[in-house]
């Protein structure tokens, strides 16, 4: 019955989608127009909503089944318990990607007809064969993956896990395909000295969707789903945890927070480099990109990003804080004080020597691999014994994320356009505010982050960790990561939309509607926060509908229960 | 826990005032100022947080109208932080992008649909008007010199505003987010431009513009090298706009400001 009422939400998805693509086809449709929102906020408010699902969907695979990996490598029942809990919220979520994605469509036509229209011929053989055949192949493999969980195990665990693997490859490739399109609409194919309309005209299906952008954008929304799994994985955890009954479910769920904290902060320590390549390629494309976003219209937006940012690394940091909090004989766990100097001096190290090396110069890629790896092997010498205790570190740590997110932080001028003088940074400060110290400091948040994880594996390694017992703050920590991680995304998705400036199309297709200036941040704040309100409602609603209503059938959990001090 | 929260936080302002002091005297701008000072702020705030007393476990519908509260001051705060960065004036743009598409949108049939209207609408009016005029003078000589009069006054306009109307495509084009003018604009990624009027021809310019790869620019090796200067200008722009510009690049002759040599390329 369950199958059955989503497979036809599903239907009602596509439905919707065959609809609006019909109503694309009567000729000279006047655009609909959205009240009280405006046409640009809906499809803002739709297209962002099934932006956040698509990459829940597509990244809750990817973590799914490597946690059912571990669980099968390690004989440990509880990944598998993890995978399968994810999965069952990925099936529902599913439902609501199919359905939002069938919206968006709805809604683009009706509001934009002429330019979809447009886009949709360019993009044809991808809208109308690959990317149909791909979902109804995607929905096939997670079905089977999900209804088949009790069938294969045992000897037929491993088929199970191979089909999560071929979920991912072609969830993979569904992403792919569909940046094609997506950042064509940033960078459009081009070639030297021909007119664009011309070439694009011309060009082939291959040539517009291996644009610029293109591969940046998938690597950055790969990475960027896997970080998305891993702390909604947390924020299912703390939803539960702060629900259960027993201590086997408060021991299994505390348990769950931590792994989905970790992979999404493991994620998460690629993010800013993707970020990097991902603007890099587009300014590469036009280097006039590059101002609107860093030092004009964009730039406050760029400011908020990294006070997000920020918050995220002192939020993920702090619930590593919490964990090793309640493990005991942490007090005796320390780490080389070379290493906490390295935490310290990183920031000026390697600003300098990005200033002084920049990028792609390996000689800096030197500097940084010496400060890595000369901190432990000089600690074996004597004379350079000294440690410092775990929480000395930690501490330590958390002053240099405050540090180094105010170089991340530092502009040109806090002025959204157009600095004069005595706005700016004075001129002997000016470095601070370019990318060799922007990258210092993503280094040094990287780097602190790793050194704690590190703390933390020596502590579970020498004391005994008591799941189930962490501070309660802690399950607001993680409430607090996944609603950050959430509304930056919503805050970057934005930014990407809007540096295509008053084009559908950038420099191809104009749009002529009145809504096509850059809104403010305040504006956007409060669009973003509406989105994620939204999103958070209804993955709240699966989980409670899925795990917690489950709860009252299945008391036992289908896994052996962890016990208590269990590593 | 409250005198440790006291003695955080009095530490924090401490700090954030010998921060702001420090900045101060490095003259660093008040904007920066109040940064270091709340840097400082949220630095006590992570340390008192630290060592913050474990919180109790909350259940049932207190840790649901806990969470609901959560969410409440997640959103307030996230909103007001986005809000009280400097806003960017959306007007500023808003009449830029008309101009900018005006010329545009006027190339569509929908442009063209409401050109005609709009010209049948001044037609309409005028053709109101003269009646009025007419049957208020009866004077058609008078009516016809007003008419002349409007016409030399279009076209000595029309020819005399070529250079502002460069100008404009100059800021419209935001040209002066890479190179510097009059002082004002760029950031090292183009070559200053306030003698280029002496070293390229109108010819070289609209070259120039249109097909950046074609000149580079004496100690500008590497912007050339990554094609820094944008190859869209052709695409974008309408070839009455491209000539105000080289007429506005023409007149700019003042030989006090370096401006480096432009070097013809050849392209294989």
């Amino acid at each position: 019955m369950i199958t059955l009422r989503r497979s036809l939400l599903v239907v009602v998805g596509m439905l919707v989608t065959g609809v609006t693509v019909a109503y694309a086809q009567v000729p000279d449709a006047p655009p609909a127009e959205i009240p009280y929102l405006g046409n640009r906020t809906g499809v803002w408010i739709v297209a962002q909503l099934h932006i956040l699902f698509a990459a829940f969907i597509l990244g809750a695979p990817i973590f799914a089944v490597v946690s059912e990996w571990l669980g099968y490598k390690n004989q440990d029942p509880r990944y598998d318990r993890l995978a399968k809990e994810i999965t069952q919220i990925t099936v529902i979520l599913y439902s609501m990607t199919a359905l939002t994605g069938g919206l968006f469509i709805f809604v683009l036509l009706a509001t934009y007809p002429d330019f979809t229209t447009w886009f949709i011929r360019h993009f044809f053989l991808i809208f109308a064969v690959i990317y149909p055949l791909l979902f109804i192949a995607e929905t096939i493999i997670l079905y089977t993956y999900f209804y088949t969980w009790d069938v294969l195990k045992g000897e037929k665990k491993g088929r199970h896990i191979a089909l999560g693997v071929l979920l991912n490859i072609v969830g993979t490739t569904t992403l792919f395909v569909i940046d094609g399109p997506t950042s064509f609409m940033n960078s459009p194919a081009k070639a030297a000295e021909m007119p664009l309309i011309e070439y694009i005209q011309t060009a082939g299906l291959w040539d517009k969707v291996a644009n610029y952008s293109w591969m940046p954008m998938n690597l950055h929304r790969l990475v960027g789903n896997v970080t998305f799994g891993g702390f909604i994985a947390g924020l299912i955890a703390a939803y539960m945890y702060m629900g259960s009954k027993s201590d086997e479910e408060r021991a299994y769920y505390d348990w769950m927070g931590f792994v989905g904290n970790l992979i999404g902060v493991g994620a998460l320590l690629l993010l800013p480099f993707m970020g990097y390549l991902f603007a890099y390629e587009l300014c590469d494309y036009d280097a006039s990109i590059c101002p609107y976003m860093m030092a004009d219209q964009l730039s406050m937006f760029f400011e908020m990003q990294g006070a997000m940012v920020g918050l995220i690394f002192l939020g993920s940091n702090y619930y590593i804080w919490l964990s090793m909090k309640r493990i005991q004989g942490v007090e005796q766990v320390r780490i080389s004080g070379l290493v906490m100097l390295t935490v310290i001096l990183m920031p000026a190290v390697m600003g300098f020597a990005w200033w002084r090396f920049p990028v792609p110069d390996p000689i800096s890629l030197i500097f940084l691999g010496l400060l890595i790896v000369l901190p432990p092997l000089l600690s074996k010498l004597p004379g350079l014994r000294f440690t410092v205790s775990s929480f000395t570190m930690i501490k330590v740590g958390f002053l240099m994320i405050v540090v180094a997110d105010a170089i991340w932080l530092t502009p040109h001028a806090f002025i959204a356009t157009g600095a004069m003088e005595g706005e700016e940074l004075p001129s002997w400060a000016s470095e601070l505010a370019l990318m060799p110290a922007k990258n210092a400091a993503a280094f040094t948040l990287v780097y602190l982050t790793i050194v704690n994880y590190i703390l933390y594996n020596r502590a579970i390694k020498r004391g005994t960790i008591i799941w189930g017992k962490i501070d309660f703050a802690s399950q607001f920590v993680l409430i607090f990561l996944a609603f950050s991680v959430i509304w930056t995304m919503g805050l970057m998705g934005a930014v990407r939309s809007l540096t295509r400036k008053y084009f559908h199309v950038y420099n191809l297709v104009y749009d002529f509607t009145p809504e096509s200036f850059t809104p403010t941040l305040r504006e956007s704040g409060v669009w973003i926060t509406v989105i994620t309100l939204i999103f958070y409602a209804v993955v709240s609603f699966a989980i409670i509908v899925t795990l917690r209503a489950g709860d009252s059938k299945e008391p036992v959990a289908e896994a052996s229960p962890v016990p208590a001090g269990a590593k | 826990m409250l005198k440790s929260i006291v003695k955080k936080g009095m530490i924090g302002v401490l700090v954030g005032i010998i921060l702001v002091i420090v900045a101060r005297l490095t003259h660093f701008p008040p904007m920066f100022q109040a940064m270091f000072f709340i840097y400082a702020i949220l630095g006590a705030v992570v340390f008192i947080l630290l060592d913050a007393p474990s919180m109790n476990r909350i259940e049932g519908g207190k840790a649901v109208v806990a969470l609901v509260l959560f969410y409440v001051v997640l959103s307030g705060v996230y909103i007001a932080g986005a809000s009280l960065w400097p806003q960017y004036d959306p007007e500023v743009e808003k009449g830029k992008i008309k101009k900018i598409l005006k010329a545009k949108r006027a190339k569509t049939n929908l442009g063209k649909q409401e050109e005609l209207i709009a010209r049948a609408k001044a037609l309409a009016e005028r053709a109101k008007s003269i009646t009025k005029q007419l049957n208020a003078l009866g004077a058609g000589a008078q009516v016809a010199s007003q008419g002349a009069s409007e016409v030399a006054f279009t076209m000595g306009a029309a020819s005399g505003d070529l250079v502002a109307l460069g100008k404009e495509q100059w800021d419209l084009q935001e040209c002066y987010n890479c190179h510097k003018l009059f002082g004002i604009g760029g950031k090292k990624r183009g070559p200053k431009l306030d003698n280029i009027g002496n070293l390229m021809t109108p010819e070289q310019l609209y070259e120039k513009i249109l097909y950046p790869k074609r000149w580079m620019t004496e100690g500008f090796e590497k912007q050339y090298k990554k094609g820094k200067m944008p190859d869209k200008y052709r695409d974008l722009m309408e070839d009455s706009e491209v000539q105000a510009l080289v007429a506005f690049l023409s007149t700019l002759r003042d030989t006090s400001v370096t401006t480096p040599k432009p070097i013809k390329m050849k392209l294989k």
